[in-house]
């Protein structure tokens, strides 16, 4: 750090209060990929986030906002680290319009719980990520994390109706709004979402909500053949349909899974179907996907009421991040078309290596993830070249494989991101704009960001 | 800059005859929907994405300004060349490149009109779901430059969420490919804030759309209403009530007026308001929300609701909304559409005070606008060869938009900031809000090349420390 950190931390004492700002084994705690910060503050307010900011970039210390555990492992080892920057005390949900359809959230809150309180209005917000009870709006918004519901409603650029962001100056500023229809000026709701921390540190986030369906059910279902399960995914996308989550499973996953799902000890690949809406379209939707995957050969089909699918969801959601640590978890992106290829690749890799694991594939929103066993003192070089040889698969078709959670000794001979892309000299320079002296969340990001 | 030389490269790059660099010619592309014009020192119509690198490195050469245009619809002054240079002209780069229904996209290109767009994907059964209003003349490109909305957007979402990749000139002449078909690829979100940059961060040449299946149902209803307030309550109880309509339409009495004189559609001429209210979706459940949603109408006030019996008459109720603003050209020379964008519930307030703003400066407002978005389109009725008229047409805008901001809105829903509401961003943002938006400006196009003079308040002179 260029300045004396004694100072700096006197400095965040007198704007945060003594007992949030942490030096030495406490701040270690905050370690990212290893490297330990000198201090961690925990502001209390949105506005003292500006004033630290502030303070850090005068000292010219570098600075990585810390949103929650659950996703840190996003991003290459950071380039340096100063100072984290912890939003686990901005608690506060500031607004809920629930009459508008819209909440204000500040970016310590909780997935879970704030799904909570819109549940109480019958209202909710159409994310559904791994690690829903530890994960925080502001890490949602920073990683651009999503779930198998994204077959249905889209990503955070769809729900994201406002931010407010502090930029690396310490400056606080406001994207967007909280009407469902704005076009006032550029979408800078959209350069914030997934940057990782990089331009700005996310405070608070205001997410349009959906009405709480009337009814929900799953469909779940044993192939023998993947080949069979890309059959009924194949006729869903095709038909009338409209399932909220289209999941199709390995046979690591679905032997995990079994018990969750009601399919203990048949073995195969599994496909689960959920559906939201008036009981009418539910209904009718359960009858016509358990005639699709009888008609396409399962070897066994269930169909869970909404309790047990609740249930079941959070284990499929969840199945990468309960595997041991030391896993790695790999997020590969394709045309929808594809995903099934790259599930079959993944699977194909992990069964001529033996390794332990599971994957899942939205099977219509063209995401497969990968989590694979590491092993203490495995040997990493297989691993690294299964990856990429998937990487390239994925990057043939326009695709992408990033590395959600990997062994430090592993990031650092495997890249996060894979391959720049064209038009990565606007995002250069759009860092040098927001952040000229690379003080934000250095080196964690694409091209080295 | 020499006009003539510049007119001469571009005459290289695209032709000699699809270049426009005198009289008449450049006043035909000085202006669009919006109120202003400018002209243009050359027009370049382009066939290809080479040809728009070719323009745009002409441009730099020069130093000339450069603005892509494509039906001219804009509402906001986007397309108006206000500091002169080349509008390049893209309409004629109008073609769908592909329809790949394995992976749900389509790529298309930007000159072509939404409504063909359309009309193209359903025969196979397919739609692209942004549908402004204006869509047999508003190209897609277009769409894009400005994030178009459209009456199917409170169910379905504006433009951003349908294009999820394209291809870009960028302002140096450089090009990308954004996004694609694989989604959240890797790096900052440079197709989503491209969206909605009303062409003052490149050119859009190709597009990467989301397409999806024709719903299995739809049921169009007209809601007939005596009063206006029981309107637009009724917009907000159908939201309360659980359901998301596909469409939440609302029109006035005067806008029906025009829109039957113009168009014979059924409107009753004697009431004071219609909600048109589309549902659509699975099949199963539609005969239920069309019974939940006209006990509703009824409960709040409906005089009478019309369920549409069959395509025609569900066209024709489409045809009436579609065709408001050119209707509303019969009962007056020119007219200022606002288009504030405020909570839902905030409509009959809002409403209540558009009417008293008409009063205050002696104007007739009329509204036609997407209840269900809280998207207001309050028309201000004028006659252009009056000065004194349309300086109080100007204020009375101005006046609306701060109302739409009070009320937790904001001062554009779907028309754009362009030129019109370049003053009025100071509403709703702060100094570091625009300098942070400005910084985006920057890291796309340095040069300040790419439609300059729009969106962004004039800076507010510095206060010298004596």
């Amino acid at each position: 750090m260029p300045a004396d950190p004694n100072s700096l931390a006197q400095k965040l004492s007198f704007l945060v209060g003594g007992e949030y700002v942490l030096t030495g084994s406490a701040a270690a705690r905050f370690a990212v990929d290893e490297v330990e910060p000198a201090l961690a503050v925990r502001p209390g307010s949105q506005q003292e986030v500006g004033s630290v900011a502030a303070a850090c970039s005068a000292a010219g210390a570098s600075m990585l906002p810390w949103t929650d555990g659950a996703l840190i492992g996003l991003g290459n080892p950071p380039s340096r680290l100063d100072v984290v920057v912890c939003l686990d005390r901005l608690t506060r949900i500031v607004e809920f319009d629930d009459a508008n359809l819209n909440v204000s959230v500040e970016a310590g809150v909780r997935l879970d719980a704030l799904q909570a309180v819109l549940g109480a209005k019958q209202e909710f917000l159409p994310l559904d990520p791994a690690q829903s009870d530890q994960v925080t709006v502001g890490g949602l918004v920073q990683t651009n994390a999503s779930g198998p519901s994204r077959q249905l409603y889209g990503s955070l650029r769809d729900w994201v109706l406002g931010l407010r962001v502090v930029l690396p100056g310490g400056e606080r500023i406001r994207c967007g709004g909280k009407v469902i229809k704005n076009v006032s000026g550029y979408d800078m709701n959209k350069i914030f979402i997934g940057n990782l921390g990089t331009l700005g540190i996310v405070t608070e986030a205001t997410f349009k909500l959906l009405p709480a369906p009337a009814m929900r059910a799953t469909v779940v279902g044993v192939f023998a053949r993947l080949s069979e399960v890309g059959a009924v995914v194949g006729r869903t996308l095709e038909s009338f349909l409209l399932p909220e989550a289209l999941e199709a499973l390995d046979p690591q996953a679905l032997a995990t899974l079994g018990p969750a799902l009601g399919l203990d000890g048949a073995p195969g690949y599994g496909l689960a179907v959920s559906m939201a809406g008036s009981r009418e379209t539910v209904e009718r939707q359960v009858r016509d996907f358990a005639a699709l995957f009888g008609e396409g050969k399962a070897l066994k089909v269930e169909t869970l009421g909404a309790e047990r699918a609740d249930v079941a969801w959070r284990a499929i959601r969840n199945v990468q991040a309960k595997l041991p640590m030391g896993r790695v978890i790999a997020k590969i992106a394709v045309p929808i078309g594809k995903t099934l290829d790259l599930l079959s690749a993944a699977e194909g890799l992990m069964r001529r290596h033996e390794w332990r694991g599971a994957i899942t594939a939205g099977a219509g929103s063209g995401i497969v993830r990968a989590g694979i066993e590491v092993g203490a003192g495995s040997a990493l070089e297989p691993l690294r070249e299964a990856l990429l040889s998937l990487r390239r698969e994925a990057e043939t078709l326009d695709g992408s494989l990033v590395l959600e959670v990997a062994p430090l000794s592993l990031k650092r001979s495997l890249d996060t991101w894979g391959k720049v892309r064209e038009g990565f000299s606007v995002m250069r320079r759009l860092k040098a704009e927001l952040d000229p002296r690379a003080l934000l969340t250095p080196g964690r990001f694409l091209g080295g960001i | 800059m020499k006009a003539s030389c510049l007119a001469e490269d571009l005459r290289q790059v695209v032709g000699k005859d699809n270049v426009l660099d005198s009289g008449v010619n450049l006043a035909l592309y000085g202006y669009d929907a919006y109120l202003e014009e400018r002209r243009p020192d050359a027009v370049a119509f382009v066939h290809s994405t080479d040809e728009v690198v070719g323009v745009v490195k002409a441009c730099n050469k020069w130093g000339a300004p450069f603005v892509a245009r494509g039906g001219g619809t804009n509402l906001s002054g986007g397309t108006v060349p206000v500091k002169g240079g080349v509008v390049i002209e893209m309409i004629r780069m109008n073609k769908v490149l592909e329809v790949d229904r394995a992976n749900l996209r389509a790529r298309v290109q930007p000159g072509m009109f939404n409504l063909e767009f359309g009309s193209a994907l359903a025969p196979l059964g397919y739609q692209y779901l942004p549908d402004p209003a204006s869509q047999k003349a508003a190209t897609l490109g277009g769409n894009v430059a400005e994030n178009s909305g459209g009456p199917h957007c409170f169910k379905y979402g504006v433009t951003t969420n349908h294009v999820l990749g394209m291809t870009v000139v960028l302002p140096d002449g450089e090009v990308a490919r954004l996004g694609g078909k694989a989604p959240d690829s890797p790096g900052y979100d440079l197709t989503g804030v491209f969206v909605g940059s009303e062409g003052t961060l490149g050119i859009c040449t190709e597009i990467v759309a989301k397409i999806v299946r024709l719903p299995e149902g739809v049921k169009t209803l007209l809601a007939i209403y005596d009063s206006i307030e029981e309107g637009s309550e009724t917009v907000s109880a159908i939201v309360a009530a659980g359901m998301i309509p596909a469409t939440l339409e609302m029109m006035d009495q005067l806008v029906i007026e025009a829109v039957e004189a113009s168009i014979k559609c059924g409107f009753p001429l004697d009431c004071a308001t219609v909600l048109i209210i589309e549902v659509d979706g699975l099949k199963d459940d539609l005969e239920q929300q069309v019974q939940a949603i006209t006990d509703i109408c009824k409960k709040h006030g409906a005089r009478e609701v019309r369920v549409a019996k069959n395509d025609a008459e569900r066209a024709a109720l489409w045809a009436g909304r579609r065709g408001a603003f050119g209707a509303v050209a019969r009962i007056t020379p020119s007219y200022l559409v606002c288009d504030g964008s405020v909570p839902r519930t905030e409509l009959p307030k809002i409403l209540r005070k558009v009417a008293e703003v008409g009063k205050k400066y002696d104007l007739r407002i009329p509204n036609v606008f997407h209840a269900g978005d809280g998207n207001l389109h309050p028309l201000i009725l004028f006659d252009w060869r009056d000065a004194e008229q349309k300086a109080r047409v100007m204020k009375a805008g101005m006046e609306i938009l701060e109302l739409c901001v009070q009320v937790g809105g904001t001062i554009s829903g779907e028309h754009g900031v362009g030129i019109e509401k370049m003053d009025a961003m100071r509403l709703c943002f702060t100094e570091e809000d625009i300098e942070a938006q400005m910084k985006v400006k920057r890291a796309f196009d340095p040069k300040d090349l790419s439609n300059p003079g729009k969106i962004f308040p004039v800076a507010q002179e510095v206060a010298h420390a004596s």
